[in-house]
């Protein structure tokens, strides 16, 4: 009695707080429970649809609207969710998932094969990793609780790839009517099997996600309701994470940010829950381009740019040095690669040796560097202090600032660019979110974050290939461990650091979201420990 | 109009159209404007004696010359390149580096120095433009009136409908953050005003009997508009180019606060640009550029009013 009536205070005032909401849709979390949990998020979304859309805006309301076959543990272990158990076939042909019995959808229709044999296809058909179900043949579906997926290859990536923010199963009876998926009206009025139920968007505003009260996992969600605001202004979301309006404020990207926030009392700041997502920070190189086309001219450049100095002192220690191209993290990295330790003589002779001696001003070449504008930190800075570092070995660089991210993506994906800041994920598994950067076959013009390098090496492409259908894991990772050294030798990329992502958290909040996948995944354990006094 | 400015403006006249006139136009007329002549042959060190009478235009002017003087030759004496990195990001003023270190490590002191040549460069050459835009459609308009005055105002008021800043960032991000670029940027968005004033001239001036002399005695257009309309009309455009340096500075600082600077140009709008977000972690690399473009445009602003309290004949009077 004492619990709800507190609880009861909490969703009023806190209801209060938020001035502009319209106050009906607070009425509702009084009284019960779990109380009310407001998200600030600078990201706003296009939909909510995470099966032909990619990227965190969508990911995190998607994730919490529909439910997927697996969702992943903070060790990379799958776990069962929509699928209570799974089987990969011997030859590894085929993937048999055996649905929970009392799915249902918010609309009160029970989940079955049928639903997911229909997603699977719509993924493969609609999303933007086209690697990741590129091996679905078809879906089978014997029972309406068991769907099998038959694979044209072994597929391992498979089990990544039916995480939450990958692969949301949607409802057939309401998909399945023959408009096309990407720009389906229910798009914007979602209906999934997931903890929270869609309920209201105030377009660039805000949106809000209520407790399905038939979710097949018993007692959850613990919450009654999730608000996510979105707000543009990064300050303003500082200030409202400080001041407590914001219970939760995910992918704080700024060190200063990060420190800001926690200095504060009430917050709770942490770095775990993005090795899924695996955002790196690279500068990578026009590999077909003069001089860049000599690999010495690309080592010397990794000597001579010092990535302790850029981890530990421009990022002020908050960011992780990556040395590969799988983030640090993740069980395939490879640790054990060229470091490119810190040394300007190697450098100067590597340019030597290459052909380029310094003029009578001591300067070989003069390149330009493009970055990601809008990111300071990881992207623009860097730039700068490559400017800065590689003047000392006679490269001198150019910065080119980009007004805005369609002209810096139109530059590179048209290979006009000698070197460029890039922050790429890796999503999981190699295969979704790695391979695309290094294979041959993925030099397409026009196409950001495709190999923009236009990095060929068959022997890359080859072991990609084979570890791509590599069903035995450490067979797997010994694949992986080859392809990290030759490319961190290639130096098509010079790996600087992994970005650093930060979620911050009101300390009055349990079972935080810390699994590989953070807020990408579903939030129905968090709960409210000792709910907010405002 | 009253009579003093007028017998006031006529010792610019060229002597030579003056004779010309005399020569050609009924001598009483003439001679009554003719005498002024003699009374005060040089306006310039009149001005300039009224200037050094202003203790704010003198201040000013002293503290322009300083700051000239340090664009100048500041560089030789301190040869720190500005964008080099000289040491740990953020580090408090100290003997290593007088005025600390900026968020990559640069020295505030080398950008102020080298800075400052970039910024008193873009707001000099940026007014030159100004000026030169300006003066040219505001004295053809001005001049000859007509359809060629209806077409060039038409023209100046579409450029004075659009925000300037905004216009100037619309320039900047189709042409890329470069300092030629933001200079012309700058020259091209804030023309206008002195279009207005240079017109204003020529429209009052250009209906005067020593213009209507100079005509009658056989004057082109062209020797019209250089050698006798455009130096009576001189002293507000001098003004007005003064003040436009200041304006071309603070431009300069606002577009590379909002992130359109040259990156491979140290200045000290870019300074501030660059360093804002890291106010609260290293206050000094804001707050000197922030001050050197705060004095730089006292200066001109002061030198620009010290001009105009010199040869503005109303207040000379007092």
């Amino acid at each position: 009695m004492m619990l709800s009536k507190r609880s009861f205070l909490t969703g009023a005032l806190g209801g209060m707080a938020l001035a502009g909401l319209p106050s009906e849709t607070w009425a509702q979390s009084a009284g019960s429970g779990g109380g009310t949990l407001v998200i600030g998020s600078s990201q706003v979304p296009r939909h909510f649809n995470g099966a032909v859309q990619s990227g965190i805006a969508t990911a995190l309301p998607s994730s919490q609207i529909f439910a997927s076959p697996l969702r992943f543990d903070e060790s990379w272990n799958p776990q069962p969710y929509l699928a209570k158990s799974w089987e990969i076939a011997a030859d590894g042909l085929s993937v048999t998932l055996k649905l929970v019995d009392d799915a249902v959808f918010h609309d009160g229709k029970p989940v079955t094969s049928d639903d997911v044999a229909f997603s699977v296809m719509a993924i493969k058909e609609n999303h933007p990793f086209k690697t990741m179900l590129a091996a679905v043949d078809k879906v089978e579906t014997p029972d309406p609780k068991i769907a099998v997926i038959k694979l044209a290859h072994p597929h391992p990536a498979l089990l990544l790839a039916m995480s939450p923010a990958l692969m949301p199963i949607l409802p057939k009876h309401i998909y399945g009517d023959g408009q096309d998926i990407k720009t389906h009206p229910a798009n914007l009025k979602p209906i999934g099997s997931g903890p929270y139920k869609f309920t209201e968007y105030k377009q660039g505003d805000y949106y809000t996600l209520e407790k399905f009260d038939k979710f097949f996992i018993p007692g959850r969600p613990k919450l009654d309701k999730i608000v996510v605001r979105l707000i543009s202004d990064p300050n303003a979301l500082l200030v409202s994470t400080e001041r407590g309006e914001i219970h939760a404020a995910p992918f704080i990207a700024g060190v200063r940010d990060i420190e800001r926030l926690e200095k504060s009392q009430n917050l709770v700041v942490t770095d775990k829950g993005f090795t899924g997502i695996g955002a790196l920070n690279w500068l990578a190189f026009n590999t077909r381009k003069k001089p860049l086309d000599d690999v010495r001219v690309r080592q010397a450049i990794a000597y001579a740019a010092n990535r302790d100095f850029i981890v530990k002192k421009l990022m002020g220690g908050k960011a992780k040095p990556a040395t590969g191209p799988i983030a640090p993290g993740s069980p395939l990295d490879e640790a054990n690669v060229e470091q490119y330790k810190f040394d300007l003589e190697k450098a100067r002779k590597l340019l030597d040796e290459a052909g380029l001696k310094p003029g009578a001003d001591g300067m070989r070449v003069t390149l330009t560097i493009d970055y990601i504008p809008g990111a300071d930190e990881q992207q623009r800075n860097v730039a700068e202090y490559l400017r800065s570092a590689l003047k000392r070995v006679g490269l001198n660089l150019e910065v080119r600032a980009a007004p805005d991210f369609p002209t810096w993506a139109q530059r590179v994906s048209n290979y006009d660019f000698d070197m460029t800041m890039d922050n790429v994920y890796n999503w999981g598994d190699p295969v979704i979110g790695v391979d695309r950067t290094y294979l041959s076959s993925n030099i397409r013009k026009g196409i950001i974050w495709s190999n923009t390098q236009q990095y060929s090496n068959p022997k890359v492409d080859d072991i990609l290939a084979k570890a791509a259908v590599e069903t035995a894991p450490d067979k797997r990772k010994a694949l992986y461990s080859e392809f990290q050294k030759i490319v961190v030798e290639d130096v098509p990329i010079y790996f600087i650091n992994a970005t650093p992502y930060y979620n911050a958290f009101a300390k009055g909040l349990g079972g935080l979201p810390t699994t590989i996948w953070g807020v990408a995944s579903p939030l129905d354990e968090l709960y409210w420990a000792t709910p907010p006094k405002i | 109009m009253s009579t003093v400015e007028q017998t006031l403006i006529v010792p610019r006249t060229e002597a030579s159209n003056v004779k010309t006139a005399a020569n050609a136009a009924a001598p009483g007329t003439t001679t009554m404007r003719v005498q002024p002549v003699a009374r005060a042959l040089s306006p310039a060190r009149a001005a300039l004696r009224q200037f050094l009478r202003s203790p704010s235009g003198v201040a000013g002017a002293i503290l322009l010359l300083a700051l000239i003087l340090a664009t100048i030759f500041g560089p030789m004496l301190y040869p720190i390149d500005p964008l080099e990195i000289v040491g740990l990001p953020f580090s408090p003023p100290d003997a290593d580096a007088l005025l600390g270190t900026d968020y990559l490590g640069r020295d505030v002191l080398a950008g102020l120095i080298h800075g400052g040549r970039a910024t008193m460069t873009v707001g000099a050459v940026a007014a030159l433009i100004t000026i030169v835009i300006g003066v040219s459609v505001g004295a053809l308009s001005g001049f000859f009136g007509g359809w060629i005055d209806s077409l060039l105002v038409k023209i100046s008021e579409f450029f004075q409908v659009l925000p300037p800043l905004l216009f100037a960032m619309v320039l900047v991000t189709l042409f890329g953050p470069r300092l030629t670029t933001i200079t012309i940027a700058i020259g091209a968005v804030s023309w206008t005003s002195a279009a207005r004033l240079t017109r204003a001239e020529f429209m009052r001036l250009r209906d005067l009997d020593f213009i209507k002399a100079s005509r009658a005695a056989g004057a082109g257009n062209w020797h019209l508009i250089m050698r006798v309309v455009l130096p009576n009309a001189l002293p507000p455009i001098i003004v007005s180019a003064t003040l436009a340096i200041g304006v071309a500075i603070l431009f300069e600082g606002g577009l590379s606060f909002l992130g359109l600077g040259d990156p491979n140009t140290m200045s000290w709008g870019l300074m501030i640009g660059q360093n804002r977000n890291y106010v609260l972690d290293a206050w000094w690399a804001v707050t000197f550029p922030g001050a050197a473009i705060f004095l730089a445009v006292l200066a001109v602003s002061l030198v620009g009013d010290g001009i105009n309290d010199a040869v503005n004949p109303r207040l000379r009077r007092r």
